[in-house]
């Protein structure tokens, strides 16, 4: 399998091209264009340890983890895969390393990484939506997107990363979910909502524009539903 | 690809721009409200196209097809346009030879000795449950189009599968037919207004496909949660 990626940074778009056999598993909607022989199917993913079918139906900003599996009988096919903001993409290579991703980050990844339901975040006091994380384990690749533009913080030690702003994580890292300032009131009216704590060593992907910010700047002044 | 009046792209493939050297007494058709800036010896004219008349009670996603035509008084005139939405333009020559299917809202600018065929009409929900149109653009002459993020080209030799929503424009040499994939579908889980549908775009023969690399529909479906609901 291998992935190209096109028009960095701001309209990324990625192209994979598998062989015999290989198999792509995507978020639902992502694949915009293939060669003809690719096969598809839709699945709800089972983690490592089963039961996660609760999980998988949560709505987060009305979007499920619903993933499309293709496959590809021959040599040489290509799938083209965009994420639903506009952004970056970033290639991360699992070896061994678990990673925590923010389950709208996650674009597509190689079959044999494993991915868990494994940690919902506290409801954001801002957007209301719930922060959904997705556990990456296992050896393969993993396809992450971003809202605006992607850069690595390698944490050594204590860093503070507001929620909207996280793309993913190595699980090296210990981490808190907690109130911007002490008060409710005060992170309320801060806008800063919740961040996440980093104690340890490992890397953090920062986005640099927040889609929670952007959808309710944006869908407050649509019409009413 | 050879064209007839000078041009050039700016800031693609995010934020493309689209700056056409109209040579003295020439016209050239432009989307209505796409022009951006332009020489002074440049006059513009508000006009329906040609065979849109018929068309004119025809809503393509919500507007009609409305077109500007600019013509260069006595000297050559600079005419910056810029799209509706951030993305790319990029440049097509239509002859006799081939004539190309457009997504409406893709339409930027062309030569007046285009056709364009809104009567046309790609299958109804063709595009993710939206009612838009494709044109056909015919004649010979340079046309212009456009899409919400980059345009990527792909040359097409047999069997090739794309989201509708995704298509920008295709060259009339090629096969299509709709389909519905349903390991893709996954409309019933109500993730959104739009899309979910698993409807795909089957491409055979020989010719070029554009895509763009992001679609509206996802974008209004991720706001959607975060408009105000009616009790407030």
């Amino acid at each position: 399998m291998n992935i190209e990626l096109l028009h960095q940074p701001e309209s990324a778009i990625a192209r994979v091209s598998l062989d015999s056999g290989e198999e792509l598993v995507a978020q639902a909607g992502a694949m915009i264009a293939m060669s003809g022989s690719i096969n598809a199917s839709t699945t709800l993913r089972k983690g490592k340890g089963g039961g996660v079918m609760g999980g998988l139906k949560r709505m987060v900003a009305g979007e499920s983890l619903f993933l499309s599996v293709f496959r590809s009988p021959t040599d040489g096919n290509t799938i083209w895969l965009a994420p639903r903001l506009i952004g970056d993409l970033l290639i991360y290579e699992m070896k061994g390393q678990d990673l925590v991703v923010q389950a709208t980050s996650y674009l597509a990844c190689s079959s044999q990484v494993d991915l868990d339901v494994g940690f919902q975040g506290f409801k954001s006091l801002f957007s209301g939506e719930s922060i959904f994380w997705l556990t990456f384990s296992g050896q393969g690749v993993a396809l992450l997107a971003s809202f605006g533009a992607i850069y690595e913080v390698p944490v050594d030690g204590e860093y503070i990363v507001d929620t909207g702003h996280i793309v993913a994580f190595e699980k090296s890292l210990d981490f808190s979910i907690a109130k911007a300032t002490s008060s409710l009131m005060g992170s309320f009216l801060s806008g800063e909502g919740l961040v996440c704590r980093f104690k340890g060593k490992g890397k953090v992907y920062c986005q640099t524009h927040n889609p929670g910010s952007f959808g309710s700047t944006v869908g407050s002044q649509l019409p009413p539903r | 690809m050879n064209n007839k009046i000078p041009y050039r792209v700016e800031h693609n493939p995010a934020y493309a721009s689209l700056v056409l050297d109209v040579p003295a007494n020439e016209t050239v058709m432009v989307e209505a409200s796409a022009m951006a800036a332009m020489d002074s010896g440049l006059q513009m004219k508000s006009k329906m196209k040609g065979g849109l008349m018929k068309g004119i009670g025809r809503m393509l996603g919500g507007e009609s097809l409305f077109i500007n035509e600019f013509t260069a008084q006595g000297k050559q005139g600079e005419l910056y346009i810029s799209p509706g939405v951030p993305g790319d333009v990029k440049h097509y020559y239509v002859s006799s030879k081939c004539s190309l299917m457009v997504q409406s809202s893709g339409f930027v600018a062309c030569s007046p000795e285009i056709e364009i065929d809104t009567k046309f009409q790609g299958f109804k929900g063709f595009f993710s449950g939206e009612s838009l149109f494709l044109l056909k653009a015919t004649g010979d002459g340079d046309f212009w189009f456009s899409s919400y993020g980059a345009i990527i080209e792909i040359p097409i030799e047999g069997d090739y599968v794309v989201d509708t929503g995704y298509i920008v424009a295709f060259e009339d040499t090629l096969n299509y037919s709709v389909e519905n994939i349903g390991g893709l579908s996954f409309k019933s889980l109500k993730t959104g207004l739009f899309g979910g549908e698993g409807l795909v775009c089957r491409f055979s023969g020989e010719g070029r496909l554009w895509i763009q690399s992001h679609n509206i529909a996802p974008l209004i479906n991720f706001l959607n949660p975060f408009r105000p609901t009616k009790s407030n």
